[in-house]
């Protein structure tokens, strides 16, 4: 595989627009990308993932029923019409699991993504800036991490409650940042101790350039890493606050299938499916995104990557 | 003593004691392997003491872990064999490996002071070499342990603190004396005082001379110090590119070097006291300036005309009675004063060394007329600036005129960014030049610092690059801001010998054609004395001498400055 020459010599080639910009994001993305890729296990995991997420988004046109289309028999056992038979409302098992993966995956993703975000932010900052302003920044992040994660979403989801999954995905974001924030604030103290810091700062780079440009790039691996790991948290938080009944149970997705699957006692009633099937998705899918993420280690060090080539 | 359990072969029948026979070792497999050692044979007899030298990625440390059959994948032996004693090592399984490592091979790291554990006591460290060995009764653990610890001179209490309490040298020593406990037959020491300072380093190394002639091991010593070597050992044996090149007697090597590389290397060598000092590329810095008399007439402190005509105001660095004093590390103790009142001028266009051992605050001093950080006392002014109160927002006033070249070229570079950005950065900031122009003067930089094909080497990472490579463009970026002043902070020491050279004489070519003033911070009195016109030597933070280098190095006059011209490993100084 040739995974660095290419971008190097494509910025040889490119007309210099405001000099020397680093390559485009979707190289960048694209490098990621083929840098996962090449581990074995994170490949195993992107194949998952991706049916997951072909599942989710064609649920319409696969799924053989509407999510909560009622009226067939209840309770019924796995049949050739009802492959996971149907739920004690009368709802097909196999149709509200596929459309169940839309809400499941969405909440992943935007979740995983605001509250790296927001570690991002807070961890850069408070990584690379000293004094008070650092000393207020560690009360703050303290403060979330001292508090137990699930109690705190309980409450406030009990707050928001009538939501729907924006509150879900408000509740997940707020308590799972503050852990991303620590790692990314260690990593960047010990890189902002390095020569090429103050090699920049020597070559007049300006703060915010310097935490985003010099520093930030170097994480990458941690970014993705803590990306796919603070998806992963939503997934289990959203199935796992929907299965109390903490958002709203009109909503077909894993999480609600546990909760009426846990009401209509569906374990005494034999409906082994409907207990099973949803929880062996979200099980899935939380490995799947596990498994992506052995793959990350290679994307911020470039020698890394010239070692998985053969 | 209990019995050696491993019995090397009966010396009498012949005095081999390890013998090498068409040694190669290879990282990976097939069309993708990397020959790191190509077919080695040597022998050595008991009781000697043969270097090995050579430069980075020579395989010296390859072969030191295949003879001490401590090899890591991907690293293997691919074929030949190491018979120790009449036994093949690498065929010995883990547990037989073990057990000959008493009495038979031992190997001091180069990073042997950090392979010491942090939470455990140095006594504990020998109770757990003697309790795995048995070769020791546990009535006399505590003598045994108490003279080793003296073998390696230090003091009995050593054998109560924690690694962390002691210095470099000392866990440098205490791993020599726990490689010893196992009273090995052959003693392998892999860049043993490299990562030490100056001075003790010498004294490190003249404990293993002593200990090696009082015990009478037979010992390998791998460095990359062709200097160190030719000191202690009585044979050398001299690696390039995987393969032994030369295998001498020391006096030979240094009088009648066969190889070409040899005397290349030896070529680098020379005594900073000597009358004329001339080094590859460098001829006599006193007969360059007599040579160009017109030109700078020798006299450096007269602020002679900048050879740059663009340029109409040169600024002196003043820097007076200046002091940094750190706080106390630990509650009781003393606050540190890492800088002591020093003062000194730095003129347009002059090259000032700063010499002193590790600790002695010179780098403290580089972050002080950089404003990195702030003087306790004193003031720095260079032209309007007072540096010494500068804001972080006006940083750029200043190191638009004074930039840094950094100690380690391998972290002195962000991994991700190309040569290109790296360059790019400062031009922009610097000189408000953009796009093509910019590039432009990116490729002028590159070409200037002699990076050629420029454009080739503008779409580099840094880890394409050589180490010397590396330190080019380090340099380059210093100049991106066409600075007055550049500070070295040991621009050399990470580098091999062959390529300090091409960087000084680069530093010295800026400094003539473009008139920068140069701060030059080590602790190499040789390097010292070939590109700096003006010395200071730094003792506790505090000047104890300073003058003309060449006039200071030939006729030191304090104690501190003849000591660290006498710990510069020199391989002439028993024949001169």
């Amino acid at each position: 595989m040739t995974t660095s020459l290419p971008p190097t010599t494509a910025i040889l080639r490119a007309p210099i627009t405001p000099a020397g910009e680093a390559p485009s994001a979707w190289k960048v993305v694209a490098r990621v990308a083929s840098t996962v890729w090449s581990n074995g296990k994170a490949r195993i995991g992107l194949i998952m993932l991706a049916v997951f997420v072909l599942l989710a988004i064609f649920a319409p046109l696969i799924a053989p029923y509407g999510a909560s289309e009622t009226g067939f028999e209840r309770s019924a056992d796995p049949s050739a019409a009802h492959w996971l038979g149907t739920t004690a409302a009368g709802e097909d098992v196999l149709s509200q699991l596929l459309y169940g993966a839309q809400i499941s995956i969405f909440v992943g993703l935007v979740a995983g993504l605001l509250s790296t975000v927001i570690a991002v932010l807070i961890g850069l900052s408070w990584g690379y800036v000293r004094g008070f302003g650092a000393d207020v920044i560690n009360f703050i992040v303290n403060l979330f991490l001292v508090i137990p994660g699930l109690p705190l979403m309980i409450v406030i989801a009990a707050y928001l409650s009538g939501g729907g999954i924006g509150m879900i995905i408000i509740v997940v974001v707020v308590t799972g940042w503050a852990w991303g924030a620590r790692v990314l604030r260690s990593q960047t103290q010990s890189l902002r101790s390095r020569d090429f810091i103050t090699a920049a700062v020597f070559s007049g780079e300006r703060p915010f350039r310097i935490v985003f440009r010099e520093i930030l790039p170097n994480m990458t691996s941690l970014i993705v890493g803590n990306f796919f790991g603070a998806a992963t948290a939503a997934i289990l938080a959203e199935a796992g606050l929907e299965f109390l009944g903490l958002g709203d149970s009109t909503v077909v997705s894993w999480g609600t299938m546990l909760f009426w699957a846990q009401n209509s006692n569906a374990l005494l009633t034999g409906q082994w499916a409907l207990l099973f099937a949803p929880g062996l998705c979200i099980a899935l899918l939380a490995t799947s995104l596990t498994l992506i993420n052995f793959g990350v280690d290679g994307i911020s060090n470039p020698r890394l990557r010239e070692g998985t080539k053969k | 003593m209990t019995p050696a359990p491993f019995t090397p072969a009966p010396p009498a029948a012949n005095d081999t004691l390890l013998e090498v026979h068409d040694l190669s070792v290879h990282y990976g497999y097939g069309e993708y392997a990397t020959q790191a050692v190509q077919n080695v044979s040597f022998r050595l007899a008991h009781g000697e003491f043969v270097g090995l030298v050579g430069e980075s990625g020579s395989g010296k440390s390859t072969l030191g872990f295949a003879l001490t059959g401590l090899s890591k994948p991907p690293a293997h032996i691919e074929k030949g064999r190491i018979l120790f004693g009449g036994k093949d090592i690498a065929s010995l399984d883990a547990e037989q490996l073990r057990e000959q490592r008493h009495g038979g091979i031992a190997m001091v790291l180069q990073s042997g002071m950090n392979a010491l554990n942090p939470v455990r006591s140095i006594r504990n460290h020998f109770v757990d070499i003697f309790r795995a060995h048995g070769h020791v009764e546990r009535s006399r653990w505590a003598a045994r342990a108490t003279e080793l610890i003296g073998k390696v001179e230090l003091t009995p209490q050593v054998l109560d603190r924690f690694p962390g309490e002691l210095s470099g040298g000392m866990r440098q020593r205490v791993s020599i004396a726990l490689a010893l406990s196992l009273e090995p037959e052959l003693m392998v020491f892999d860049e043993p005082t490299t990562a030490l300072d100056v001075l003790v380093q010498h004294a490190v190394m003249n404990t293993i001379i002593e200990l090696q002639k009082a015990e009478n091991f037979t010992a390998i010593l791998i460095s990359h110090d062709l200097g160190i070597v030719l000191e202690s050992a009585q044979r050398v044996m001299v690696m390039h590119e995987g393969r032994i090149v030369e295998d001498a007697p020391a006096r030979q090597i240094l009088e009648n070097p066969q190889a070409d590389y040899t005397r290349m290397l030896l070529s680098h060598y020379a005594d900073p006291r000597a009358e004329v000092v001339e080094l590859p590329g460098f001829a006599d810095r006193q007969q360059r300036q007599n040579d160009g008399a017109a030109r700078a007439d020798g006299a450096t402190h007269a602020p002679t005309v900048s050879p740059r005509t663009r340029r109409t105001d040169q600024h002196t660095m003043i820097v007076e009675n200046v002091s940094k004093v750190y706080p106390a590390p630990r509650r009781g103790e003393a606050p540190v004063r890492a800088v002591d009142n020093v003062s000194f001028t730095l003129e347009p266009g002059s090259a000032l060394a700063l010499v002193g051992a590790s600790g002695s605050g010179k780098s403290t001093l580089a972050k002080l007329i950089t404003a990195v950080e702030k003087p306790t006392s004193g003031s720095i002014r260079f032209g309007d600036l007072d540096v010494g109160t500068l804001s972080r927002r006006n940083f750029r006033q200043l190191h638009r005129d004074v930039q840094m070249v950094f100690q380690d070229p391998y972290s002195a570079l962000n991994p991700l960014h190309t040569v290109e950005y790296a360059l790019t950065r400062p031009v922009i900031n610097f000189t408000g030049l953009h796009g093509t122009e910019a590039r432009r003067r990116v490729l002028e930089l590159l070409d200037i610092v002699g990076m050629k094909p420029v454009e080739e080497f503008a779409a580099k990472l840094p880890h394409q690059l050589s180490g010397g490579q590396r330190q080019r463009v380090v340099i380059a970026r210093a100049l991106a801001s066409d600075p007055q002043v550049i500070i070295a902070d040991e621009p050399v020491s990470m580098l091999d010998v062959s390529l300090r050279a091409g960087v000084l004489a680069l530093l010295e070519d800026l400094r003539e054609q473009w008139g920068v003033s140069l701060l030059y911070i080590t602790h190499d009195l040789l390097s010292a004395r070939v590109v700096t016109d003006n010395i200071m030597v730094l003792n506790h933070g505090a000047v104890v001498e300073r003058g003309n280098t060449a006039d200071v190095l030939r006729n030191p006059q304090d104690d501190y400055t003849i000591r660290l011209l006498d710990a510069i490993p020199n391989p002439r100084k028993e024949v001169a």
